[in-house]
């Protein structure tokens, strides 16, 4: 039974990095793609100014933070925020689990990003449709 | 003059995909640095000295401008903005819907990019001629390595010209100027190494002495200096991307230093064979 209207997809700003990339393009396939019903993204320098609107979006929706790297600038900036980080993510720990891969570079993924990106945004997909039942996601 | 490019994160509207798209473009071609809104706002001392040294470029997706707005707050002055919306705007056209981008709105920033650059003459980057020397000719290169092979993993050490101590940070010495980084061994233990916090330019290190420091997804690491000296150079390209630490460790210096104490310092140190050796011994009591 649906429970939530939207789960917020957050990556990191990442510009320029091929971690930044991939975690703006896992979330893009969860939005467009996988869940495109459940989700909707929220773009991070807009929440870390304040906007209004954005504020009140991560504070009412359970979020799912997809971060580059252990700095976790999404994770953190929507826990400042007041949000609910009800999932994070993180591509470096993606990454480490396929050694040795060629990703990509901060404009263009290989097809080694794409797959690790398609892997994290069907982790996240599956987790955002679980909440939006009510479900809890460990 | 050197610049920097701060643009909007824009990531939920295509105007912002197109600013993020001509803050790359710039970056590949003029060799500006990109500036990341999300990090200037949380830790603006990380890019204290990019904005004190550069000329910043600003690119806003909407009319929000997100990317102005955070640069007002660091109160840095603004060489030149720009505003997508703007600019699509004059041309009569609109975006495509998506967040991913078309043909037509990469051709849109390749022509922005181009814009700014010719409004601000900037230097292409520096390429070198046939016969010139390179630059950084007097920091060969390690060529020839001794291979520590431990259960599944391999250790790279150069077999000469480095010199490390025990804590698995080695320098490379080349007449009064040494550089400083992390051995294979240290680099496979971290992990995916994801930020480097160089030391300051002008600081004054003894030997032993935290020399800046190193994150992975696994640990935290202070860089200790195997040599003393005072800091004369940052290896940018590192702080940038910190995982080219992971893909060649011994070509990713951190800090250039003007030794003061070489020989002294030289006595405490070890080289290339002797650090395999102890480098074989750490893997074996692990």
């Amino acid at each position: 039974m649906r429970t939530r209207d939207m789960v917020l997809v957050i990556p990191c700003s990442g510009v320029g990095k091929v971690h930044g990339l991939i975690s703006r393009e896992s979330a893009y396939l969860v939005t467009d793609e996988l869940a495109p019903e459940d989700t909707d993204v929220v773009c991070l320098a807009l929440l870390v100014r304040e906007d209004e609107e954005t504020l009140a979006k991560v504070r009412a929706c359970p979020c799912i933070t997809i971060d580059g790297c252990a700095k976790a600038c999404a994770q953190r900036n929507v826990e400042i925020a007041g949000g609910q980080v009800a999932k994070a993510f993180q591509v470096a720990k993606a990454l480490g689990s396929h050694r040795g891969i060629q990703p990509g570079t901060g404009s263009d993924l290989t097809e080694e990003g794409w797959a690790v990106s398609r892997e994290i945004a069907e982790a996240v997909a599956e987790d955002a449709v679980r909440l939006c039942q009510g479900e809890e996601v460990a | 003059m050197n610049y920097a490019i701060l643009a909007c994160t824009g990531l939920d509207k295509p105007e912002g995909s197109v600013a993020r798209e001509v803050a790359i473009r710039l970056a590949e071609t003029t060799g500006a640095k990109i500036i990341c809104p999300v990090a200037l706002n949380r830790t603006p001392a990380r890019y204290k000295r990019a904005l004190a040294e550069n000329r910043l470029i600003v690119v806003d997706g909407c009319a929000t401008k997100c990317a102005s707005k955070l640069a007002a707050a660091t109160g840095t002055k603004v060489a030149q903005k720009v505003l997508v919306s703007d600019v699509v705007k004059a041309a009569g056209s609109a975006l495509d819907p998506g967040l991913r981008l078309g043909p037509g709105a990469l051709e849109l920033a390749r022509k922005m990019a181009d814009g700014i650059s010719e409004n601000e003459a900037f230097t292409p980057k520096k390429t070198r001629r046939a016969g010139e020397a390179p630059a950084e000719m007097e920091f060969e290169a390690a060529s020839d390595h001794v291979v520590v092979v431990h259960d599944k993993y391999e250790f790279r050490i150069p077999a000469t010209g480095y010199y490390f101590n025990a804590n698995d940070v080695w320098a490379q010495v080349a007449g009064t100027r040494a550089r400083v980084g992390i051995s294979d061994y240290l680099q496979q233990r971290l992990t995916d190494i994801t930020y480097v916090d160089p030391p300051e330019i002008g600081a004054t290190v003894a030997q032993f002495d935290e020399l800046g420091a190193i994150e992975s997804t696994k640990a935290a690491f202070d860089v200790i200096s195997p040599v003393s000296g005072v800091v004369v150079r940052v290896n940018e390209a590192v702080a940038d991307a910190p995982e080219s630490i992971n893909e060649d460790p011994y070509g990713s210096w951190i800090a250039e230093l003007d030794l003061t104490a070489w020989d002294e310092d030289r006595a405490l140190l070890v080289d290339g064979p002797a650090y395999a050796a102890d480098v074989e011994r750490k893997a074996a009591e692990e």
